[in-house]
């Protein structure tokens, strides 16, 4: 065998060697994050999510608003009496899976809401028709 | 016993440690805590924010460690995307 051809055979060797590393380490992180979302959602807040797409979380400060969050990387809904406030992005430094992404918001809202609001960038909506629920 | 779950790019470090046994003068037990307390320092000083979540009970932001929590969830530092 050549010596280029071999080469190449262990160039292949070592892409599809990452490739199985890399999806391993991922799939390994999204069970991990899975788990620990299944621990701290209620029954009820786990099947929302899981039917439905998104997460609503209630304001521990005002009744009539809620955050919406969906279940994969995205802005946040932030919804007073039925009507979308705002869209609001906070996310961490380094990469979470989508599962951990959850966690971090359903924690940052429910113990620390005004630190929330702050830390977050706001986009509201201009004048469109903003009753979604 | 208690937990403390990091969240991290490997969805969620776990440490465990053993308040009573600690109490009681376990070395082995003495050591974990140790340790468990350290990362959590290092961590927040990384910028992570740490919650007390327990069942049944709404959940708390923690400034410090608590050794008779029986599960803190550390968040890594976020900002506004």
């Amino acid at each position: 065998m050549k010596v280029d051809t071999l080469v190449y055979v262990l160039l292949a060797i070592m892409v599809c060697v990452s490739l199985v590393l890399f999806w391993w380490f991922n799939s390994s992180a999204e069970r991990r994050a899975r788990q620990l979302l299944r621990a701290v959602l209620t029954e009820d807040q786990y099947r929302q999510l899981f039917q439905r797409g998104y997460l609503d979380i209630a304001s521990p400060s005002d009744p009539q608003r809620f955050y919406r969050v969906p279940r994969a990387h995205g802005r946040v809904h932030l919804i007073e009496n039925k009507i979308l406030q705002a869209s609001l992005c906070l996310q961490p430094l380094d990469w979470v899976p989508d599962a951990d992404y959850v966690v971090i918001h359903k924690l940052m809202i429910e113990a620390d809401e005004q630190t929330y609001l702050l830390k977050a960038n706001r986009i509201v909506p201009i004048n469109a028709s903003r009753r979604i629920v | 016993m208690g937990m403390l779950r990091i969240i991290s790019h490997r969805g969620d470090d776990r440490l465990l440690w053993n308040e009573q046994d600690a109490r009681a003068g376990d070395a082995e037990a003495m050591a974990a805590l140790r340790e468990v307390e350290r990362i959590f320092a290092q961590e927040r000083a990384r910028g992570a924010t740490a919650f007390r979540v327990e069942a049944g009970k709404p959940v708390e932001r923690l400034g410090q460690f608590d050794p008779q929590a029986s599960q803190i969830i550390m968040v890594p530092r976020v900002v506004g995307g």
